[in-house]
């Protein structure tokens, strides 16, 4: 299910907060609001990590990460990569990169396989986020916009694009993830989908400014109606995998 | 869609990559200049939404190079044309005008997004300030004058039934709150209780650095159209809802940390309060007559809410942008950023508007 939310009247909650499978890292700062809304939503499933970075609130623009790391940027300071060290699960490898291009929740997106990497990010980092993340890394542009991580999110079960792509892009792109993706918006008409909307496989928080129409365009496409945990739903498929044989 | 070529004449230097158009106009340096009353202002009639881009007034400036705020563009290359256009608000400046108001009542949790969509709702009063051509289409500036009556909850039924007005309760809770002073707040629960159908809350925010010679036209296109709007709207209640007597205006000051202490120990040259915008300092204290009947200060929470534009003795504006800002934040390191809300009684507009002129062409 998608839940509508704000930050500090500020509907870019994509900015303040970044959700994977395996954590959730929310700023610190704002009411406790929007804390609590995201511990109601994934408390009992994964930890919910309240963070600055580089001594920032708008880490979900700072970091990117899926459920096997979390790649920070240079200036993240040393008590926050520890802090968040502790936080994370043992199966998190959090790693700080040097990068000139500190916003790395801006260059890349990505999912548990694929990322979506800015064209201009150094041959060491790419290798780096291969490692870390475990993906396969592709440098794309989206819409003819080359900060890929600000206009497109996608989980593993779908993804969502800046308004403006074209068809053969998008089919392009799809091939690239594997994954259903649409064109649309988020808080009312903003393009800059990532700054909207966090989302991961089973639950996504976006703008309190979305839409109806919207909301449902992302409830389709990451296919949030009937949603559960992954883990639950990957023991799940073990066992029905048995009964075939 | 690839970006398309910068036209020559549009071409902004330092343009930033920023997700909004507050951020990019902090990049861009406005060279001042004189306002030409070009275009005549025609009566309006009821207007259709549809049209109403048809009717936006250009303000051709012309450049008047002895403006001493000259001297801040020393340390970008050129100069950058803009000509301003004047919009009635349509709906799809929904993300702009939330961008400028997102500091209006301070850090509070308000219904933001139906404030501005009853700003967005009125396009018979209310102008928003845009640059010609401009492929993102930023705000710059908005004003608007919003009958505190007309959107209360239970009389909603004439008016749509979507229109809410959930945020005028919050707006009118939270000045009510704020109100340290007994007296005042008599004055103030009678303004947004018995008489609220006489208030009209007057909206007026732009960004840092919007050419002063705006300020007269902008104000005067207001006042014109809430008079025409007493004639011209279609049914009594919304032309009545219209007849102003007071008008509620909020903004932000800056207080000298020494000024109510009667010792006086304000520094020689230092000003006890310091307008953010030139039109507060004429509603707040005119030498030839006290314009608001009510005046009420407040600490300010949000302590980053700084908006760059000192007013000094006698009355000549510096604006400082972006990069002199440290600058700035030495001169106000003994000043504390206060809320000020004032009530300003309508007969006295058109001298306000005359003031404003004054001050500004000057």
């Amino acid at each position: 299910m998608a839940t509508r939310l704000q930050y500090e009247n500020n509907c870019e909650v994509g900015v303040f907060s970044k959700l994977t499978n395996a954590y959730c890292l929310v700023a610190i700062g704002g009411s406790e609001n929007f804390y609590s809304t995201f511990e109601a939503e994934l408390a009992d499933v994964i930890p919910v990590v309240k963070t600055s970075i580089a001594g920032t609130r708008i880490i979900g623009r700072l970091c990117a990460g899926n459920k096997k790391g979390l790649l920070l940027p240079h200036n993240t300071t040393d008590q926050e990569l520890q802090h968040l060290r502790n936080s994370l699960p043992d199966s998190v490898v959090v790693q700080r990169i040097e990068e000139r291009l500190s916003a790395l929740g801006n260059c890349i997106s990505c999912n548990d396989h694929v990322a979506l990497t800015h064209p201009d990010l150094d041959k060491e980092t790419e290798e780096l986020i291969a490692d870390v993340l475990g993906v396969e890394v592709f440098r794309q542009t989206v819409a003819g916009n080359i900060i890929v991580g600000s206009y497109c999110t996608f989980s593993n079960i779908g993804g969502l694009v800046h308004p403006h792509t074209s068809i053969e892009d998008l089919d392009e792109l799809s091939t690239l993830l594997q994954v259903p993706l649409v064109a649309g918006t988020v808080n009312r008409g903003s393009d800059v989908i990532a700054a909207g909307l966090t989302v991961n496989d089973w639950t996504a928080f976006c703008g309190s400014d979305t839409t109806a129409t919207e909301l449902s365009v992302i409830e389709s496409v990451f296919k949030l109606r009937e949603a559960k945990p992954s883990a639950l739903v990957d023991e799940m498929r073990k066992s029905l995998i048995d009964t075939y044989v | 869609m690839p970006r398309k070529p910068k036209k020559h004449n549009h071409s902004m230097r330092h343009r930033l990559v920023t997700f909004s158009p507050f951020g990019r106009s902090k990049a861009m340096a406005t060279r001042s200049r004189m306002a030409t009353r070009g275009v005549e202002k025609h009566e309006r009639q009821n207007k259709d939404l549809a049209t109403s881009s048809l009717n936006g007034f250009k303000y051709n400036m012309k450049d008047k190079i002895q403006q001493s705020d000259s001297s801040d563009d020393e340390e970008f290359e050129g100069d950058v044309q803009a000509d301003f256009v004047f919009f009635d608000p349509k709906l799809s400046d929904f993300h702009g005008v939330k961008v400028l108001l997102q500091t209006y009542l301070d850090n509070l949790q308000w219904d933001l997004s139906g404030f501005v969509d009853l700003i967005l709702g009125q396009p018979t009063v209310g102008t928003v300030v845009k640059i010609e051509n401009d492929e993102d289409d930023g705000v710059y500036s908005v004003v608007s004058a919003l009958s505190l009556e007309r959107y209360k909850a239970s009389s909603c039924f004439l008016f749509c039934v979507f229109m809410d007005s959930k945020c005028v309760l919050e707006l009118k809770d939270f000045l009510l709150k704020v109100c340290q002073d007994t007296d005042v707040l008599g004055k103030l629960k009678s303004l947004v209780g018995e008489h609220a159908q006489h208030v009209g809350l007057l909206v007026s925010q732009r960004v840092v650095n919007l050419p002063p010679q705006l300020l007269p036209p902008l104000y005067d296109g207001l006042f014109d159209e809430v008079g025409w709007a007493t004639e011209d709207e279609p049914t009594k209640e919304l032309r009545s809802s219209f007849r102003f007597k007071f008008y509620l205006i909020i903004s932000k000051i800056y207080k000298h940390k020494n000024a109510d202490q009667n010792r006086g120990t304000v520094k020689n040259g230092e000003e006890s309060v310091i307008y953010n915008r030139p039109e507060d300092e004429i509603f707040f204290e005119v030498p030839s007559g006290m314009f608001s009947m009510l005046i009420l200060c407040y600490q300010c929470a949000n302590l980053t809410s700084i908006k760059c534009f000192c007013s000094l003795a006698h009355g000549h504006s510096v604006f400082a942008y972006m990069h002199s800002r440290l600058l700035l934040m030495r001169q106000l390191k003994n000043y504390r950023p206060m809320g000020l809300v004032m009530a300003v009684e309508a007969c006295k507009i058109s001298s306000f508007r005359e003031q404003l002129h004054l001050l500004i062409d000057e």
